[in-house]
């Protein structure tokens, strides 16, 4: 096999739904594995989410080193399963995005936009 | 990260089924697709639980046509970049996509980093896939594209074609015994008059009414011919061809207006569709013949299409009636006799004649030289395996699967097949232009046209030799016994298996390259010598315009537009002398007069050359007097009728007398006086010889052919360009009956004249460069691989003493002992297979030895250089260096 050829910048942000991924695999904890990362994604924003667009980020995420993956065995006859887990570089990235909002929104008044709320 | 318990897994679900399932499973990797089908079951199974099974299946549907995009990208993405997940570390397993893409890579970066063998391997092919391609498009185009002709196995021409007379046809025309329809026709260039336009020739057809019933052909508006067309007196009509319809403004209201076609006025009844030509795509216009039954002299040729459930391959019976019917009718000398060997070619064999077995053969050739290049690239590849041996036996024992090993070989020569045809598709548009003209095609060559054919057919020869090249080296390494190859480089042993076909393939190819080379030398003495002939006339500075008349003119109004024409030309800038002719030398056979002499009654019945010639004539060609005199101005209000005499009649008809001041007779008794003796010119054919020849000034002959050719020499041989165009240019303006035919320089003429063996001659010089090209290549290659099995043999004897020359001259002396074999069998071959030339040679026999020793000479030079490359590698081995490769 190749060598993995993507290069990581050195402080990088992530996107919008590369964030959210990340969060919910820190919100699903030690039983972050693909389906269960999807099911927390919908339950928390309220829109459908397919399997397919988690697994994609989640592979380019662990590409970026922002997350790792490992396999655990559940049982003799089912198969193991891919669990991912957010490492320091992940953790380190979801700060430096929400930093770059927090600056963005810094200063911001949305009152005068919004009408009698 | 330890063992969890999950609520939401239920070990018992059953598997995910059905249409949906299978394209989740084809969208995900090996090692990630059960977990996630599983995962995917469980959830639908929790909702078909909680919201229905309905409910549940359109979720999934939904998953599924919402996650393909991201898969398809995602697989693409892994494959590219090889990105595996540290999950699957230890189980690994990608989609069936997935290592061909990574396959397709690792090919090309192979092939990037060895530029020279790819390079090699690429060209190689690239030659064979483009010259294959042009001749295969050349003959898809002449003998299997169908005739625009209806049913053209049913069609067939008459024997003694060219030769029927009017009233012959008209005979038969009721009934044909056996035919369907039987039309007759000649060629008829008509001049074409439009208003303030100059006259035009346009090439043409003159027939009966039945031709384009024989042919099965419709108008594409209009009609075409009806009974009733051809007869004397009817109104003349004429078919226009699609093209020169387009060329009149291609206005559909055409049809009934009139054109004054051949100097009268004959009304248009169709235009034939764009695809349709006969007999020769030059053909633009079809004259319905005014046919008269009392006409005996004739120059048709009668096609027919055979009575509905006949066989035009059996139409003996039939013919032999006819044959017989003609014998009753007609008293024919012996070598006209019609009566005797009646017989039908089929139209098609008619029309492409005798181009089809050079075809065929031409196509055979180039197929065995596309042959060779596999074979040749394939030996490189071969080299570049056993180069690889190490490589891939580690490869196979730390758990490579040979399937993929052969997947990558066989992506690599794809890759070299795709990059060929394109490289080949390039020169094919150039071969195809090339052959077109060094082909004996002649009109036929029109209906050949470069288009999107031609590269498709350039890219399936590619991916047909690209899998031909891929066979050997993966049968090789299918079948092979990596872990003896790796033994053997280890042990630096020389295998002694193999080598053997692979030297056999390269003594065949340096057999084929003497042949083609011997071939092509033979012609190019035969076209050397061509050229050496001493023609009689100067051709280097004389350019031609071509003209005919309308043919309802009188003769002498004829004699009046050419000698009208003459001063305007000779007003030119640049022209030192102008005349004309009816006919010049080296313009084949024809306008031959009966001769007889006065004073010599019992001279036998024969005939002489006769030309029709102004004034300046000798002067302006270059034709040296050698007795008497030419003609001089005055000659032309002569009374009494003049001729010159070539050496040649004086020689036959007046041997050791002297024939200035004798008479010969051609039209009546007054008879005309020789006055001077001129130098043979070739008439005819370069090859001819001397014949005899007599010229008469236009002043003196009662009648003149519609078609002439205005001679113009140039003061400088550089200004004959510039005339052609000036002279065409004056004609058209000046010359009111004239219609300017072609303009063209002597030299062109003369070129026209060596003909056939000249481009056979470049043909096969371009094939015979291509089969030396390729021998030397495989010559490369086979040296090369034998050079690599024995790096560590040479590295060693080279360490212990031997001085590397001797490496070097016994490499070298591996590739001539090819070469010498293969130039061998060569000869053998051109001993026999020249003597197919023999109709084209001239003044060089089929077996010359000159040539044959050029041939393997050229070889060994060839094979030396190739071998050369090699040798000198070899030679430079470093033990130290083979051994740490190790």
């Amino acid at each position: 096999m190749t060598a993995n050829s993507s290069k990581v910048p050195e402080s990088a942000g992530v996107g919008n739904f590369e964030e959210q991924v990340l969060l919910a695999v820190i919100r699903t904890g030690a039983d972050g594995y693909g389906m269960r990362v999807r099911r927390e994604l919908e339950r928390v924003t309220g829109r459908s989410v397919t399997i397919g667009s988690v697994y994609a980020t989640l592979d380019r995420l662990e590409a970026k080193g922002l997350v790792i993956s490992a396999r655990t065995t559940t049982g003799a006859d089912s198969p193991s399963r891919r669990i991912f887990s957010v490492t320091p570089a992940g953790a380190r990235a979801l700060v430096e995005t929400r930093a770059a909002r927090d600056k963005l929104w810094a200063g911001v008044n949305l009152q005068p936009l919004l009408p009698d709320v | 990260m330890g063992h969890q318990s999950r609520p939401d897994h239920h070990p018992s679900t059953p598997p995910l089924t059905g249409l949906a399932a299978s394209l989740f499973r084809a969208l995900l990797p090996i090692a990630e697709r059960d977990e996630v089908l599983e995962e995917l079951a469980a959830e639908q199974a929790e909702r078909s639980a909680s919201r229905g099974r309905f409910a549940a299946r359109i979720w999934l549907w939904r998953q599924l046509f919402g996650s393909i995009p991201a898969l398809a990208r995602r697989a693409w993405w892994r494959a590219w970049t090889g990105f595996e997940p540290r999950a699957n570390r230890f189980n690994h397993g990608g989609f069936v996509v997935e290592t061909w893409i990574m396959d397709l890579r690792y090919s090309a970066r192979r092939l990037l980093t060895r530029p020279t063998f790819t390079l090699l391997a690429v060209l190689t092919l690239a030659l064979g896939v483009g010259g294959t391609a042009a001749i295969f498009s050349i003959v898809r185009a002449l003998l299997l594209d169908p005739l625009p002709v209806a049913h053209e196995e049913r069609v067939g021409v008459l024997w003694f074609d060219g030769s029927w007379t009017e009233q012959e046809f008209l005979h038969f025309r009721p009934d044909f015994p056996g035919f369907q329809g039987m039309a007759a026709y000649t060629h008829a260039d008509q001049t074409l008059e439009i208003d303030r336009r100059p006259i035009q020739l346009v090439r043409g057809i003159s027939a009966s009414a039945e031709l384009f019933d024989v042919l099965g052909a419709r108008a594409f508006i209009g009609r075409t011919f009806q009974t009733g067309d051809d007869i004397v007196g009817a109104a003349p009509v004429v078919v226009l061809s699609y093209g020169l319809w387009q060329e009149l403004g291609a206005d559909p209201s055409i049809i009934g207006r009139q054109l004054r076609l051949g100097g009268e006025p004959r009304s248009v009844v169709g235009v034939m569709p764009r695809e349709f030509w006969f007999p020769s795509p030059t053909i633009r216009v079809w004259a319905a013949a005014g046919l008269r039954p009392n006409n005996r002299s004739g120059n048709w040729t009668l096609v027919g299409r055979v009575a509905q459930g006949g066989d035009i391959g059996r139409m003996q019976g039939p013919l032999r009636t006819l044959a017989a019917e003609l014998g009753r009718h007609w008293k024919y000398p012996r070598e006209w006799d019609k009566t005797v060997a009646p017989a039908i070619t089929p139209l098609r064999q008619y029309l492409v004649g005798d181009v089809r077995t050079g075809l065929l053969a031409t196509l055979g050739a180039m197929g065995l030289i596309l042959l060779i290049a596999c074979v040749n690239v394939a030996a490189l590849m071969l080299g570049q395996l056993s180069g690889r041996s190490t490589e891939l036996a580690v490869r196979t024992a730390l758990g490579a699967a040979r399937r993929r090993l052969v997947q990558q070989l066989v992506f690599e020569s794809l890759l070299i097949g795709f990059l060929s045809a394109a490289a080949g598709a390039l020169f094919a548009v150039t071969a195809f232009g090339t052959l077109l003209r060094s082909l004996p095609l002649g009109a036929l060559a029109d209906t050949a046209a470069l288009d999107w054919k031609l590269f498709a057919a350039a890219f399936g020869f590619a991916l047909l030799a690209a899998s031909l090249v891929a066979l050997v080296p993966g049968a090789a390494l299918w079948r092979g016994n990596l872990q003896v190859s790796l033994a053997a480089t280890r042990t630096g042993g020389i295998s002694t298996r193999g080598g053997r076909l692979e030297g056999g393939l390269v003594v065949a190819q340096i057999a084929l390259a003497v042949l083609l080379v011997a071939g092509a030398g033979l012609l190019l003495r035969s076209v050397a010598n061509l050229r050496g002939v001493n023609v009689g006339f100067r051709v280097d500075n004389v350019a031609i315009v071509d003209a005919t008349m309308p043919a309802q003119l009188s003769n002498e109004q004829r004699h009046q537009a050419v000698l009208d024409m003459l001063p305007v030309l000779q007003t030119l800038p640049g022209v030192r002398v102008v005349a004309a002719t009816h006919k010049l030398p080296l313009r084949g056979s024809g306008h031959n007069f009966g001769i007889s002499v006065l004073g010599k009654p019992d001279l036998e019945a024969s005939t002489t050359a006769f030309r029709v010639v102004t004034v300046d004539y000798f002067a302006a060609m270059g034709i040296a007097v050698r007795r008497g005199r030419g003609f001089v101005p005055t000659d032309r209000f002569s009374t009494a009728r003049l001729v010159v005499v070539n050496e040649a009649l004086a020689a036959k008809y007046f041997p050791g007398e002297d024939p200035i001041g004798r008479v010969l007779q051609t039209f009546d008794d007054r008879g005309e006086r020789i006055i001077g003796v001129v130098v043979n010119v070739t008439e005819q054919n370069l090859t001819d010889g001397p014949v005899p020849a007599r010229y008469m000034l236009h002043e003196h002959v009662p009648m003149l052919w519609p078609s002439t050719s205005f001679v113009l020499a140039a003061a400088r041989p550089e200004d004959v360009p510039r005339l052609l165009d000036a002279g065409r240019q004056a004609i058209r303006r000046e010359g009111r009956a004239l219609a300017v035919e072609r303009a063209l320089s002597m030299e062109s003429i003369f070129e026209d004249a060596v003909g056939v063996p000249g481009r056979v001659a470049t043909l096969l010089s371009l094939l015979a460069g291509l089969a030396m090209l390729l021998g030397a290549i495989g010559v490369y290659g086979m040296i090369s691989h034998f050079v690599t099995r024995r790096t560590r043999d040479y590295g060693i004897r080279i360490a212990l003493g031997l001085p590397p020359r001797r490496v070097a001259s016994h490499v070298l002396g591996r590739g001539l002992r090819l070469v010498g074999l293969g130039s061998a069998f060569g000869i053998a071959g051109a001993l026999v297979l020249t003597r197919l030339l023999s109709t084209l040679l001239y003044g060089v026999r089929a077996t010359d030895p000159l040539v044959l020793a050029v041939a393997v000479v050229a070889l060994l030079l060839a094979g030396t250089l190739a071998a050369l490359i090699p040798a000198t590698r070899a030679s430079r081995t470093n033990l130290m260096s083979v051994l740490r490769e190790e």
